[in-house]
């Protein structure tokens, strides 16, 4: 049975489960809920996720929620089944170096990223508003500390723990969208080493085919 | 060699790790570092947090940082060693729905709490100001819609997952804090099921040992 995955390609954590699923090789179906409003319904909530959100994933009779929380149990389950690709190593130092990478990005990197997509992309979109320049510079200014370090930790290292892993592919959902505001690219393009990761990234067959079909 | 744990005694990412050291059976050295300057500086940013962080765990030659990586870390290598406490199954669905509880902490649960220990705690004792009632009562309404979502996952299970695990434990100190306010408590005493899991935990002997000591 397919794996059912339920979620918008629009949605940087629905985007974040098809970069991994695709990574992993493993065959899925995406099926869009009928609207953001159908995910509010009592039925929703009730049957996939209490807190009306997406992605949610069906593994034959198993349901998880949660994008962070699907990848890893793909990972768990589904790694070095379909290929070679290793997303969390089994050593478990090296696990847990990819762990901590998670956790740069889920408490440093996405909160400015987010503020900037918020902003410039969604505003307009969704509540009508122009884009907050207070917003935006306390963003960037938040964001540029982040790179900083970014920087440092990626000297002489191709991705943030050396080898391709679980930690990189969280980042690059927002990173996709926040450096495709072209008033906003020089963050990445501005420190070599960022740079060159977030190349690096781009240039990965998966992660490709996963942007191009966010875009069309 | 004994592991080593950087942080303040009451600090609540370091709770997170002291709980999980104590169910694992893991002895351990606390180190309390000087003051906050002290993880701003150049050798410690270096060496132990890029971002100026605590808490931070040392083993052996192996550093690692953030506290739920450094809580899953000592899972993988210590789990079953010292005791027979399990905090992830090793069962990949029991362990992928462990995975999902802790994304609804980060996700849900952990925003508004934080907004209210930051304003009923922090503000005053750090930058002498007094908490902000509308900040606080937007906070626990947020907080309130949580625990209304918990009240249904908890019924019929003693905890989150059914069996005690990780999940429940990175609640465990943000929860003491704001649940030790007066005016807060009946967030969880007002929910049968909330409430039970609560004093389920707070009653574990590694937790009480653990706030017993951040008392003294």
């Amino acid at each position: 049975m397919t794996i059912k995955l339920i979620g918008f390609l629009i949605s940087t954590s629905t985007l974040r489960v098809i970069i991994c699923l695709k990574e992993l090789g493993i065959p899925y179906e995406l099926e869009p809920p009928a609207s953001f409003q159908s995910l509010k319904d009592k039925d929703y909530i009730a049957n996939k996720h209490p807190f009306g959100r997406i992605p949610v994933l069906f593994d034959g009779d198993f349901r998880i929620n949660e994008s962070r929380a699907i990848c890893r149990y793909l990972v768990s389950k589904y790694q070095g089944k379909y290929n070679n690709t290793i997303l969390i190593p089994n050593d478990v130092y090296k696990a847990g170096l990819v762990e901590q990478f998670i956790s740069y990005e889920s408490c440093y990197y996405d909160s400015p990223v987010s503020q900037i997509v918020s902003q410039e992309l969604l505003a307009k979109k969704f509540w009508g508003k122009d884009p907050d320049p207070e917003v935006l510079k306390e963003a960037r200014k938040n964001l540029n500390k982040v790179l900083d370090v970014y920087e440092k930790l990626l000297e002489g290292k191709e991705y943030l723990v050396g080898e391709f892993s679980l930690a990189d592919i969280f980042h690059c959902p927002g990173t996709n969208l926040a450096y495709g505001i072209v008033t906003h690219s020089d963050l990445w393009d501005n420190r070599p080493n960022v740079k060159n990761w977030w190349n690096n990234l781009c240039n990965r067959d998966t992660i490709k085919k996963s942007f191009e079909e966010y875009r069309a | 060699m004994s592991i080593k744990l950087i942080g303040f005694p009451s600090s609540g990412p370091l709770l997170r790790v002291i709980i999980t050291l104590r169910e694992l059976g893991l002895p351990y050295e606390l180190e309390i570092p000087a003051n906050i300057q002290a993880i701003k500086e150049e050798d410690y940013i270096k060496n132990k947090h890029p971002f100026g962080k605590i808490p931070v765990l040392i083993d052996g030659d192996f550093v690692i940082n953030e506290s739920r990586p450094i809580c899953t870390y000592l899972v993988s290598k210590y789990q079953g060693k010292h005791n027979n406490t399990n905090l992830i199954p090793s069962d990949v669905h029991k362990a992928g729905l462990v995975g999902q509880y802790v994304s609804y902490e980060s996700s849900y649960y952990d925003p508004p709490i934080s907004t209210i220990i930051y304003q009923e705690i922090y503000s005053k004792k750090f930058h002498n100001k007094d908490p902000d009632p509308e900040v606080v009562k937007q906070a626990r309404e947020e907080l309130a819609k949580v625990l209304d979502v918990y009240e249904k996952i908890l019924e019929g299970k003693e905890y989150l997952n059914g069996e005690y695990s990780i999940a429940d434990i990175f609640h465990i100190p943000s929860t003491h804090y704001v649940y030790g306010i007066d005016a807060h408590s009946d967030l969880w005493d007002s929910r049968p099921n909330v409430k039970n899991w609560w004093n389920r935990l707070y009653n574990r002997e590694a937790v009480k040992k653990t706030f017993d000591e951040i008392k003294n």
